[in-house]
């Protein structure tokens, strides 16, 4: 696919009360930012599983922004604390499964950073504009071929 | 095995005990009790791994008033610790009798550690640190370990067995049946179904390997969580079954604890 045609898919997992305001102040100071980004609005960066993060990729997002308000602002006191580990464990797995964490991106971004938002939403689709497409979850057809069992470990008691 | 145990049972300290007990020249998990005391044999070292206490759990549960023993090998005290923590069972109802496993096993398991902290028999064999096949995994390019993984995750049948048989699933509701996150009707489910499971194990998975070894497809889990249980314990200073305190993804702390039953 070549560059042009491949339009990223981004979405977007704002806190209510920094991030997405935030997004809400570019919006209002007229900001241009690209149109890649759709945004689902949280109460707090730190209600978001894993799981929701997996799901949007399962779902074909190419990349997944995360945006909470800085260490300190959290509006439940330790709610980003818990983002930011959790999203650091979570690139961790997605790197190992052999997915490039690269489309994972967490941000903190306050009411006040409108202009940080279009910035940062700005690079993040650049960036994954030349990651490419998501690979998806499936197999794709070739795969299934059995591969080599050194690593199963299985095996060696079980005659 | 024989006389500990038998003495567990005739004193009354416990009400049944799962052992293992000879069958066509295997070891089966047996519950043991007074009546049947006499048919305990002698310790023995074996490989055989059962879900023992899957067994346990199961048990208690019908019996919430009974006391229990059972013979655990280092990763089963990790994982009653862990049953302990998330009030599965209650620490006062279970006594155990500990069970080191052989070198081989603890190289075959790449186990950190193959002991019980509580060693009734056998001699602790050394405990193996650095896991080869983790490594050798993270060795490969980034795509070709997808490709990897993925050649593995495509024979994945479905069937749950990984989460059935792993001691420290317990929910009563799971996230791998639930239709909005892992869909029932595709097979194989894609890789997500792996790793929706992967990030619920963080911070519980003891590292039993039962979820490879059950596998029907022969997919090598074992090496996905071990690389789970090193990202938490990076990321979170947390080792499940080993630390004091509950799973650091419980948020916010203690306060939140999952319903028994
Ligand atoms: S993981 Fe393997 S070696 Fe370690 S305690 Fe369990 S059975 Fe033994
Ligand atoms: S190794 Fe597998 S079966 Fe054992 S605790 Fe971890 S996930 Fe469960
Ligand atoms: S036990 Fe194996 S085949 Fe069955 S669901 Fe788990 S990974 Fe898939």
């Amino acid at each position: 696919m070549d560059d042009k045609a491949f339009e990223p898919k981004i979405l977007g997992f704002l806190c209510n009360w920094c991030s997405y305001a935030g997004a809400d102040l570019a919006g209002v100071s007229r900001l241009q930012y690209p149109a890649n980004i759709r945004i689902i609005r949280v109460m707090c960066s730190g209600g978001i599983s894993p799981h929701h993060l997996l799901h949007a990729f399962q779902k074909g997002a190419d990349g997944v922004l995360i945006g909470g308000c800085h260490i300190g602002d959290c509006h439940y006191l330790k709610g980003n604390y818990m983002t930011m580990k959790r999203v650091k464990f979570l690139e961790g797995l997605l790197q190992f499964a052999g997915y490039d964490p690269r489309r994972l991106r967490l941000e903190w971004i306050s009411a006040a950073e409108g202009l940080r938002f279009a910035e940062v939403v700005r690079e993040f689709t650049d960036q994954i504009r030349s990651l490419g497409p998501a690979p998806t979850f499936e197999a794709v057809p070739g795969m299934d071929a059995h591969p080599s069992e050194a690593f199963s470990g299985r095996g060696e008691f079980m005659a | 095995m024989d006389t500990k145990i038998k003495s567990l049972l005739l004193e009354g300290r416990v009400d049944g005990f799962w052992g293992y007990r000879t069958m066509n020249g295997f070891p089966f998990p047996r519950l043991f009790t007074k009546e049947n005391a006499n048919e305990l044999e002698p310790w023995r070292p074996t490989v055989a791994r059962y879900p023992v206490l899957k067994l346990l759990l199961r048990e208690m549960r019908m019996h919430s008033d009974r006391t229990y023993g059972v013979l655990v090998r280092g990763c089963e005290e990790r994982g009653l610790r862990e049953l302990f923590k998330w009030k599965q069972l209650e620490p006062d109802k279970v006594v155990v009798v500990g069970q080191a496993c052989s070198r081989e096993l603890a190289d075959c398991c790449e186990c950190r550690q193959p002991f019980p902290d509580l060693l009734d028999y056998g001699e602790p064999a050394a405990p193996v640190t650095q896991s080869r096949k983790v490594d050798a995994l993270q060795a490969m390019a980034m795509s070709e370990r997808r490709a990897w993984w993925l050649t593995h995750m495509n024979r994945c049948i479905h069937c749950h067995g990984c989460r059935d048989v792993c001691p420290v699933c317990f929910c009563t509701e799971c996230s791998l049946e639930h239709r909005e996150l892992v869909s029932g009707a595709k097979l194989p489910p894609d890789s997500s179904f792996h790793l929706v499971r992967a990030v619920h194990m963080g911070g519980r998975c003891i590292d039993c390997g039962l979820c490879e070894e059950i596998c029907p497809a022969r997919i090598p889990l074992r090496s996905l969580y071990k690389e789970v249980n090193r990202l938490v314990e990076e990321i979170f200073d947390y080792r499940p079954g080993v630390d004091e305190g509950m799973s650091p993804f419980t948020f916010p702390g203690d306060e939140l604890l999952l319903p028994t039953g």
